[in-house]
């Protein structure tokens, strides 16, 4: 039997109109005219992971792509297909692989429930190689592979490492920190749940390298899936051999346990974090001491985010020197983000570091949604900045990040566009920052209160021009003189708005507008008599019935009863309401 | 059950793809399941089982494309590997009548450009 040949088409050109069905047409009556249908399918893709390259084809299995195919075009293509042969015209060559997946290697690939899975993939052979050799040797694998923290600050964590192994204590312990709480960001969710058995590994090596033999999963309680495949690989390592007493038949034992976080973002912290674990109430103390010298219960303590950890098996299987080449020079590796946003394609990436954020957003998430243009990248959540789109062929690392105002942190990562109001995004960090702060210390309780109130009058159009200076005088003594990190990074949002769109806050201020038509209170609808074709389809879709007038007079807005919702805007086809 | 040692581990085989051939499988994380993969796996086995279809039916985590949720990953022989997203109880349904019964890719669900650890 002669093997049947696949293309798959896809007009990717962003017109609202959407060509697949012309371009399936044309490919197929070209194919029947040659009677090659039995050996060639023409199959319409949803996504063929390119965009704006005109009509796309990918040829499987011989796995070559085309781009901006046009009718005269496809007797040569066809002919490629059926000999074999390229299209050299129209050969799409840049088909370099952006995404790098180390962290999540087994996602979507193994039974997140199945250890056998896992083991035929490569999976504790990390662990195998740790118990091979010394505790330090493992601690200087770490070092050569350069492995920075990937909770956000970037701390390096063979240094931690060391840190925790080198205080004199008859017991330690090691912590997977799972508290994920950034907006819009869910990463460890998603290794946690896809490949749970990795973190185990990556967790156990920590607490050989460390001399740690007790050690906690501090996963938050929204996660419940999470929680079950942690738990449940837990279990199946120990049926193995591969966790508990005397694993592996060396005289390593160790025990994992896993302890509910109830939902509160500065658990996170890890002084928090250890207090929680503790039974007392979540709320960080002053470091140093650093946890690593006075932890859980006084004993030194190692705490690694859920990435770092799921990183550990890889370096020790395949070695450090390996992981090094991958990414920059200060920045080893990859970087998981959660790509949310005005954004094409919504999801998990894994990116080495020093990719642009322009790749990211163009290459990976498939453009801005809608085609529109884009404005600016939040990235690292509430104690993140935001990075307008002049500074978007900056290589993502640690450093350069920081540079702009804004941190690595997590992975969060939300694309703004033309129609996303800076403002209104630093107000809504700012209130989950009220929410979430702990009270312990004065500049954050008090601080991120003041500044969601100024904040607010700004939106609200009662603001005056020294409320700029405020916001940041505010924003720079909480940077200096609060507790923990929440509150030492809460104003970054605020600064970093403040910082590239001074523009965009003197507009609200001065000329009481929102350029992106979202502070609903500086809104005010109208309409304009002359465009009005009295069709009443204002007046049928206002939920507070504020339209009011007859097809002789004509309609108007009542401003008291208005609640600025935009709904008579949206449904007006002869743009006869007047948003301003 | 047997439990490893240093040296057994060592010597356990390891395979790049697993399993190789005749599988369908479904990505089960949260994002998945918010999407309703929970019932397109149930739809799946129910109508694979009616069908008495020779194909192992398996659950994955998150692929990462959780835009495509739900996201199934079928893998017949003598075909390439293909990723259907927005994947709803009919959609499988077709999948198993279509792609799986008569070898022929099912129009307008494809998802091409997905990545998967094993391509990396």
């Amino acid at each position: 039997m002669s093997s049947i040949e696949y293309i798959l088409i896809r007009d990717t050109s962003p017109a609202q109109s959407d060509g697949t069905k012309d371009f399936f047409t044309l490919i197929l009556n070209k194919i029947v005219e040659l009677g090659l249908q039995e050996k060639i399918h023409v199959v319409r893709a949803a996504d063929i992971g390119l965009y704006n390259k005109g009509n796309v084809v990918k040829v499987l299995p011989q796995g070559v792509v085309y781009t901006h195919i046009v009718s005269e075009d496809i007797s040569d293509l066809i002919n490629a297909v059926k000999n074999n042969t390229v299209f050299e015209k129209k050969l799409y060559k840049d088909l370099s692989y952006k995404q790098h997946r180390l962290v999540l290697r087994n996602c979507g690939v193994i039974n997140p429930e199945s250890i056998d899975e896992y083991l035929d993939r490569g999976g504790y052979q990390g662990l195998r190689n740790a118990l091979e050799k010394k505790p330090a040797e493992v601690i200087a694998e770490i070092k050569k592979s350069g492995l920075r923290g990937r909770g956000g600050a970037g701390f390096p964590t063979w240094l931690k490492w060391e840190l925790t192994a080198n205080q004199k204590s008859d017991q330690r312990f090691v912590i997977c920190n799972g508290d994920e709480g950034d907006p819009g960001a869910y990463m460890d969710r998603s290794v946690m749940e896809g490949d749970p058995h990795s973190v185990v590994e990556g967790l156990s090596i920590a607490a050989y390298a460390i001399g740690a033999t007790k050690g906690f999963f501090y996963i938050r309680a929204e996660y419940p899936l999470a929680v079950q495949r942690i738990k449940n690989a837990v279990q199946q390592a120990t049926a193995l051999g591969l966790h508990g007493n005397n694993i592996l038949g060396t005289d390593f034992s160790l025990e994992l346990e896993v302890r509910l976080g109830a939902g509160a973002f500065v658990c996170g912290e890890e002084t928090s974090l250890i207090a929680s674990i503790e039974g007392k109430r979540g709320t960080p103390r002053p470091r140093p001491p650093f946890p690593s010298v006075k932890g859980l219960w006084g004993k030194p303590t190692s705490i690694n985010n859920v990435e770092t950890l799921a990183n550990v098996p890889v370096i020790l299987h395949e070695g450090g020197g390996k992981f090094a080449k991958i990414g920059t020079e200060k920045g080893a590796g990859t970087k998981v983000f959660a790509l949310t946003g005005k954004i094409c394609n919504t999801g998990l990436i894994e990116v080495p570091m020093g990719i642009t954020l322009r790749e990211i957003v163009e290459d990976v998430g498939g453009g801005v949604l809608g085609g529109k243009k884009i404005k600016a990248i939040q990235t690292g959540g509430p104690s993140g900045g935001v990075i307008p789109a002049q500074f978007h062929d900056t290589p993502v690392d640690y450093e350069n990040l920081g540079k702009l105002g804004s941190i690595m942190g997590s992975g969060g990562m939300i694309v703004l566009d033309e129609d996303d109001c800076v403002v209104d995004v630093a107000k809504f960090y700012m209130q989950f920052c009220v929410d979430e702060s702990c009270g312990k210390c004065a500049p954050c309780r008090i601080g991120t209160y003041q500044m969601k109130d100024i904040l607010a009058k700004i939106t609200d159009g009662k603001a005056e021009l020294e409320d700029l200076t405020r916001l940041q005088e505010i924003g720079t003594a909480m940077q200096k003189a609060s507790l923990c990190g929440l509150g030492q990074t809460a104003a970054n949002p605020v600064l970093s708005t403040i910082k590239y769109f001074l523009d965009e806050y003197k507009e609200h201020i001065v000329n009481k507008k929102c350029p992106a038509r979202k502070c609903k209170n500086l809104m005010t609808y109208r309409i304009i008599p002359e465009k009005c074709k009295r069709c009443r389809v204002c007046v049928k879709n206002c939920p507070e019935n504020a339209i009011s007038g007859d097809r002789e007079t004509g309609y108007i807005i009542d401003q008291q009863k208005c609640i600025k919702c935009g709904i008579c805007f949206n449904v007006c086809k002869f743009d006869a309401v007047l948003g301003a | 059950m047997e439990k490893f040692t240093l040296s057994t581990l060592k010597n356990r085989k390891t395979s790049d793809q697993v399993p190789p051939t005749n599988y369908i499988r479904v990505g089960m994380s949260t994002c998945g399941i918010a999407a309703g993969a929970d019932d397109v796996f149930a739809a799946i086995t129910e109508e694979a089982e009616k069908r008495k279809m020779n194909m192992k039916i398996l659950k994955c985590g998150c692929i990462g494309a959780c835009y495509a949720e739900p996201l199934v990953e079928v893998a017949v022989e003598g075909m390439p590997i293909v990723y259907y997203g927005r994947v709803t109880r009919d959609t499988a349904i077709k999948i198993l009548d279509k792609h799986i019964s008569l070898k022929t890719i099912v129009q307008d669900y494809v998802f091409e450009g997905i990545t998967g650890g094993s391509k990396s």
